[in-house]
């Protein structure tokens, strides 16, 4: 059996893992930005505890995704949770690190104009400081998302959800009937799933660029 | 401390005693300060650079909390208000402008008026209006972002934007200090228009004394460590500089600067009369500065001028009398 026909025969079961892996990566992606936009915007006048975050969320990206998932099975068992949480920690560092340059070149004659003309802190933040950074923010985010389709395979090690699923099974049984197909297929799934994304990023950038981000 | 005299009914803003030091350092930025700026009036602070000046103009509108000391502004203490809610109702320009490059020209000057509430279609009107003060065509440019504009052109924005919400009082750090030389003079003549129209209070911080002739009202000169040496007329500062510290700062020029200070009227009275028609003369008016009137002389090759006096009728004065009147500091006292 070749490997279009094995596609085609199980597209339905394909498109629904593809969905998954779609989902499963927006989903930790959202939860790793607010973190790490938010983490950036706390520490903004602490720059001791910035750089300590940023080697911190640093280093947990160099622990091997197999290994961090397997860690996270004592700590919240097999499926969705752990996947979720440990591509979090893992979507956290790009998008903490983009932040945090986006924020600092943001013109500060910007914002003491903005401070001299009675903006409080909290609309400072809104009008002028995330506008201004968010170019840099989305790259961030959009470097992470990449990041995550391809790790978001690996969640399969916990019975988490997605296209990692195929690959795995297909590895297991290597030889077996269709096994390299299957194996093959997932891998395709994880590319086109980052190529899409990747492209709607590009479009999100261009749009809001485009619009002037104006809160 | 001083001894806190009340200040003066037109006093606009009062800054008595006002102290600021940075913890960790022993010597004060600013120590014991005390200033009346008069309601309407345009004052300069000028000085070496760490003199404190700019840190001065700051603790105006509060962006550096004064450690010591009380403001008050039209009468009311702000020592102590909320610093946002104080600096909506002071205008403010810096020299780097800081125009937020995502908003519209029309959405930059509208920004305190947004704070403040005012209904779009209002701010829109209102920011239209300020273009057409500062000079900029509002239909040319109220829609373009401010990169689209010359540095020129985007501090004309950023007096727009400071005159928003109407303030009493204007705040201008350097503010022509970042547009070419030629682009300067031209903004701090409109300027100088402009106030004619506005009445604004304004204090103005610059290192440039020329600047500071031209355009303030009084002038106040700081020495190092904040000391006021001399905060009077132009004229004054010219004529009779407080110390040495002044006489070096104005610098060597200050008779010849004087010129375009001093009215006619001003030396008539202490120049003696000269019998009208000993020589060519040119006719000149009484308000015209010494400068104008010997341009005219030197340009037409003319011995004198001829002024009409009110009750006395015409008087004559040669070049040499002019020149003489014009360079006594003392008597020009008015």
């Amino acid at each position: 059996m070749n490997l279009l026909s094995y596609m085609s025969e199980n597209a339905a079961y394909l498109w629904f893992l593809t969905r998954q892996h779609i989902e499963l990566v927006l989903l930790s992606v959202l939860i790793a930005s607010v973190v790490g936009v938010g983490l950036a915007v706390l520490t903004q006048t602490l720059p001791g505890l910035r750089r300590a975050l940023l080697s911190v969320t640093g280093s947990l990206l160099t622990i091997p995704s197999f290994a961090l998932f397997a860690l996270a099975i004592p700590v919240m068992g097999l499926g969705v949770a752990p996947t979720i949480a440990a591509l979090t920690v893992y979507g956290i560092f790009p998008i903490l690190r983009n932040a945090v340059t986006g924020i600092e070149e943001v013109d500060p004659a910007a914002v003491e104009a903005a401070r001299g003309l009675g903006m409080s802190s909290g609309r400072r933040l809104r009008t002028v400081i995330l506008p201004l950074a968010w170019p840099v923010i989305l790259n961030g985010i959009r470097t992470a998302t990449i990041m995550l389709v391809a790790t978001a395979a690996i969640g399969a090690v916990v019975r988490g959800p997605g296209l990692g699923q195929l690959i795995f099974q297909g590895l297991d049984r290597l030889g077996g009937a269709n096994a390299l197909e299957e194996a093959l297929s997932g891998v395709i799934g994880v590319v086109c799933v980052a190529l899409v994304l990747d492209l709607l990023f590009i479009a999100v950038a261009k749009i809001t660029a485009l619009r002037g981000w104006n809160v | 401390m001083s001894d806190r005299p009340t200040p003066s009914p037109d006093a606009m803003i009062v800054l008595d005693g006002v102290s600021k030091r940075y913890p960790g350092q022993d010597k004060a930025v600013v120590s014991d300060l005390s200033m009346e700026i008069r309601r309407g009036e345009f004052v300069v602070l000028v000085g070496p650079s760490g003199c404190g000046k700019t840190t001065t103009l700051r603790m105006i509108n509060r962006l550096v909390e004064p450690t010591a000391g009380r403001i008050l502004i039209d009468g009311r203490d702000v020592t102590h208000v909320d610093g946002d809610e104080l600096r909506r109702g002071i205008g403010y320009v810096i020299q780097q402008i800081g125009l937020l490059p995502h908003l519209t020209i029309a959405d930059n000057i509208a920004l305190v008026p947004k704070m403040l509430g005012v209904a779009k279609s209002e701010r829109r009107a209102r920011a239209l209006e300020l273009l057409e003060l500062v000079g900029l065509d509002p239909a040319l440019h109220a829609d373009r972002h401010p990169r689209q504009l010359s540095g020129g052109q985007q501090q004309r924005v950023g007096v727009a934007r400071a005159l928003a919400s109407d303030p009493p009082v204007m705040l201008m750090d350097e503010p022509f200090g970042a547009v070419d030389p030629i682009a300067r003079e031209k903004l701090q003549t409109e300027f100088l228009r402009l106030q004619e129209r506005i009445r604004k209070t304004i204090v103005m911080v610059t290192h440039d004394m020329d600047e500071a002739l031209r355009l303030g009202d009084r002038i106040a000169i700081f020495d190092s460590g904040s000391r006021l040496a001399q905060f009077d007329t132009p004229l004054e500062i010219l004529s009779n500089p407080a110390d040495d510290f002044v006489r070096d700062f104005v610098g060597s020029g200050a008779p010849v600067r004087r010129l375009s200070l001093l009215t006619v009227a001003d030396v008539l009275g202490t120049a003696p009369s000269t019998a009208a028609g000993a020589g060519r003369a040119i006719e000149v008016d009484p308000g015209d500065s010494v400068h104008t009137a010997l341009e005219q002389v030197l340009a037409a090759g003319a011995e004198g001028i001829e002024v009409a006096v009110p009750e006395e009728g015409s008087r004559f004065l040669d070049l040499g009398t002019l020149l003489t009147a014009a360079s006594q500091p003392a008597k020009v006292l008015t």
